[in-house]
C-alpha cells in the first residue's frame, strides 16, 4: 500500500508541479529562515571570541587605590579565592593600585601585577595590552625584585630613555602628596627600570607596572586586592559568574560587568533566533496547511479507489498506509525542490530577506553592521538538509492526519458510489 | 443436498435521507447453495446492489440475519467485516473498479498483500489467475492500457485471488458490448463451478445461465 501511495503521487503531472510548488516555497522560507539566523548566530560566535568576557571586582564605593583620599579601600584577599573557585571562571588576575604625583596637578599609577599577568591600563575600566618598545616586560625572575616597566609617559616625566634602560632607575617617595594623594608614611624606593611600553592613548602611558609582592612591600599591604579581574569561561557565563560573585562577595565588592557581548546576545542574537523561530513556525505551518489540503482533496479523488481497497479487504491501517504515503511523498519532493531553490537562489534572497523581515526588529546601533556582517548562506548541508528532512516529516505527519481519518472512516459502500 | 453458503433470513435494509426512509430491501429471506451461478434480477432500484452490499459484508442490515459461509454478519464488528471481506468474499464491479495506478499482476496480488501472502507467493498466484483468464501477456498493463474486457477479466482474476468460497458481481457485463459480456458470463459460469457466485444483472444470457435465479422488486423477493 506504501508503493501505491508512492506511485498515487505521481498519478498526474500538474497535479505533481502544483502540490510539489506549494510545498517547496515554505521550505525555500525556512531554508531562508535559518540561513539568516545561523549567520547571526555566527556572527555571536565570533563576537564572543573577540569580546571581553572579564568582570572587574573593587572594594565597594572606592576606586581601591591604597593612597588615594577616600578610594583607599580594597577588597579583602579571600576575594581571590572565592573567584578562582567560582564555576565558569577561567582566570582571576588580581592588582594593588597607588598613585604618585608627577607635575602639578598630574599623577602616574603605581600598578603591582604578577609577572606573565596582563598589564591592564586605567582608562574608566578599558583593558588593554601595552606594548613594550623598548628594553623587556617582567618575568617571574622579577618577583619581589624592585624593578618595573613603565609607560612612554612616565619615561619622559622621569627622563629615562631607551638607551638608559638597565641602569636608569626611578624612585618614588611615598610621603608626596596632591589633592587627591594622602602621605604614607613608608621610606622612598628605588625601582630599576627594565622596560618602557607604548598603549596608544596618554593616560594608559602614565603607569607603573612592578611584581605585586614588591608592591606589597613598598607600600605595606600585606593583603587585600585592589581589583580583582574574573574571566568567564565564555560570554554565555558572564551573567552567571556575575551572579555567583554578587551572592558571595556583593556585600563588600562592586562588579561592573561587561556589556557589549551580553547586549548583542540580549538584542540582536535573540531577536533575530526569535524571528527566525517564528518564522520557521510559519513555514511549518504553512507546509502543514498545503499538505492538510492536498491530502483532503486526494481523498475526495480517491474516494472510489478507497471504496475499492476497503471492499477487495484492506485494514484501516493499510488505507492509512497509502494516504500517508502519498503525503510523505509530496512532501519529500517538494522539500526537495524547496532544498534546490534554495542552494540555487538562497544567497539572493537571504539578504533582502534580512533587511526586509529582519533589520527593522534590530536595535538600531547593529542594522548595518550586522547586515554587512552576516555571510549569508554557509549553514552546512546536513544541518540543511536535516532541518529540510524535519519539516517534511512533520507537514506530512500533522497535515495527512484528518485526510487518513477521513480516508479510514469511509462507509465502503457509499464510496464505491462517489462519483 | 449441499450447505448453504448464504442465507438470508427477514434481511432489511432502511436508508434514511433526511427525514425520508427508503426501504432498498424488505424482509428478504434466501438460500445460496455452492457451488453455482445465482442471478439476482430486478429493474432498478429494486434492493439488487442493496443485497448484495449485506451479503458482501460491505453494509450492515437494519433488520433481519444475513450469514455467509456459516457466520453471521451482523454481530460482527467493523474489522471483523474487513477482515471477513477478505478472506470470504470477491467483488467484481461493472465499472471493474481496478486500481489504475496498479499493473493487471499488481491489482490481482492487491487482496493477498491485504491477507498477509508472502510477495512470492502472491505474485505466483496472480500470474497464474491472470493465465486462467487469458491475460498472462498482459500483466504489466495498467488498466488504461486494457479494454474493457480485459480490464473486467483482472477484476475476476482479483476476485479469486483469495480463493474465496463467494464471489459477487454487480452488473459485471453491464459496461461491455454483448460478445465480450457473453465471454466474461461464460468465465463466470466457470468460476461458479468451485463456489457460489451471486451474480446481479439485467443480462437475460446470465440469468439464463444461472443455477437459480432471484428476482427482486421493491426489496421484495417476487414469486
Amino acid at each position: 500500500m506504501i508503493r501505491l501511495g508512492l506511485r498515487n503521487a505521481w498519478r498526474s503531472k500538474s497535479w505533481l508541479a502544483v502540490t510539489t510548488a506549494l510545498i517547496a516555497l515554505p521550505v525555500f522560507l525556512l531554508l531562508v529562515l535559518q540561513a539568516v539566523s545561523g549567520a547571526v548566530e555566527r556572527q555571536t560566535a565570533i563576537l564572543k571570541r573577540t569580546v571581553d568576557n572579564t568582570l572587574q571586582l573593587r572594594a565597594r564605593g572606592s576606586m581601591g587605590h591604597v593612597n588615594m583620599e577616600g578610594n583607599e579601600d580594597i577588597l579583602p584577599q579571600r576575594a581571590l579565592g572565592i573567584a578562582q573557585r567560582t564555576t565558569h571562571v577561567a582566570r582571576v588576575e588580581h592588582y594593588l593600585l597607588a598613585m604618585t604625583p608627577t607635575e602639578g596637578h598630574n599623577f602616574a599609577m603605581i600598578v603591582g601585577v604578577n609577572p606573565g599577568e596582563t598589564k591592564r591600563l586605567e582608562s574608566h575600566g578599558e583593558a588593554g595590552n601595552p606594548r613594550i618598545i623598548a628594553g623587556r616586560d617582567l618575568t617571574d625572575a622579577d618577583r619581589g625584585q624592585r624593578v618595573a616597566v613603565i609607560g612612554q609617559g612616565v619615561a619622559r616625566w622621569a627622563g629615562i630613555s631607551a638607551d638608559k634602560l638597565g641602569e636608569a632607575t626611578l624612585t618614588l617617595d611615598l610621603t608626596r602628596t596632591h589633592p587627591v594623594i594622602f602621605a604614607l608614611k613608608r621610606p622612598p624606593v628605588t625601582l630599576r627600570i627594565a622596560g618602557i611600553y607604548a598603549s596608544g592613548y596618554v593616560f594608559g602611558d602614565m603607569q607603573l607596572f612592578m611584581p605585586l609582592d614588591a608592591f606589597r612591600e613598598v607600600y605595606g599591604v600585606p593583603e587585600g586586592i585592589s581589583w580583582l579581574y574574573v574571566q568567564a569561561d565564555s560570554v554565555d557565563n558572564v551573567r552567571e559568574v556575575e551572579a555567583a560573585l554578587r551572592r558571595e562577595l556583593g556585600e563588600v565588592a562592586d562588579i561592573i560587568g561587561p556589556t557589549a557581548a551580553a547586549e548583542f546576545e540580549a538584542s540582536a542574537t535573540r531577536t533575530v533566533r526569535q524571528l527566525a523561530a517564528g518564522g520557521a513556525a510559519i513555514a511549518a505551518v504553512l507546509m502543514a496547511l498545503v499538505v492538510f489540503f492536498v491530502t483532503l482533496v486526494n481523498v475526495r479523488d480517491r474516494t472510489r479507489e478507497l471504496g475499492t481497497l476497503k471492499a477487495l479487504g484492506a485494514s484501516g491501517k493499510a488505507i492509512a498506509a497509502s494516504v500517508i504515503a502519498e503525503a510523505f511523498a509530496l512532501a519529500a519532493l517538494g522539500t526537495a525542490l524547496g532544498a534546490a531553490l534554495f542552494a540555487l537562489l538562497g544567497n539572493l534572497f537571504a539578504r533582502p530577506f534580512f533587511a526586509i523581515g529582519v533589520r527593522p526588529f534590530l536595535a538600531p546601533q547593529y542594522r548595518d553592521s550586522l547586515a554587512d556582517a552576516l555571510v549569508l548562506g554557509g549553514a552546512s548541508g546536513a544541518q540543511l538538509i536535516a532541518w529540510a528532512a524535519l519539516a517534511a516529516v512533520a507537514a506530512a505527519a500533522i497535515g495527512s492526519a484528518w485526510g487518513v481519518r477521513q480516508a479510514i472512516g469511509l462507509s465502503p459502500v457509499e464510496a464505491l458510489r462517489h462519483e | 443436498m449441499n450447505e448453504p453458503v448464504v442465507r438470508t433470513v427477514g434481511a432489511t435494509k432502511v436508508y434514511r435521507k433526511g427525514t425520508q426512509e427508503v426501504r432498498a430491501l424488505d424482509g428478504v429471506s434466501l438460500a445460496a447453495e455452492s457451488p453455482g451461478l445465482i442471478a439476482v434480477v430486478g429493474p432498478s432500484g429494486s434492493g439488487k446492489s442493496s443485497l448484495l452490499h449485506l451479503i458482501g459484508a460491505m453494509d450492515r442490515a437494519s433488520g433481519g440475519e444475513v450469514a455467509v459461509a456459516g457466520r453471521s454478519l451482523g454481530a460482527m464488528t467493523d474489522a471483523e467485516l474487513t477482515a471477513f471481506r477478505r478472506r470470504t468474499v470477491g467483488f467484481v464491479f461493472q465499472a471493474f473498479n481496478l486500481i489504475p495506478n496498479l499493473s493487471a499482476l499488481e491489482n490481482v496480488m492487491l487482496p493477498m498483500e491485504f491477507n498477509g501472502v508472502k510477495p512470492e507467493a502472491r505474485r505466483a498466484r496472480a500470474q497464474a489467475l491472470l493465465g486462467r483468464v487469458g491475460l498472462a501477456p498482459r500483466a504489466s498493463h495498467r488498466p488504461a492500457e486494457l479494454s474493457g474486457g480485459e480490464q473486467q477479466r483482472v477484476a475476476i482474476a482479483r476476485a479469486l485471488a483469495n480463493d474465496p468460497p463467494l464471489v459477487l458481481a454487480d452488473e459485471p457485463t453491464g459496461n461491455l458490448d454483448s460478445k465480450t459480456g457473453e465471454s466474461i458470463v461464460k468465465l463466470l459460469a466457470e468460476v461458479a463451478r468451485a463456489r457460489t457466485v451471486i451474480v446481479v444483472t439485467h443480462a437475460e444470457a446470465l440469468a439464463r445461465m444461472a443455477t437459480a435465479v432471484f428476482h427482486l422488486r421493491d426489496g421484495r423477493l417476487a414469486d
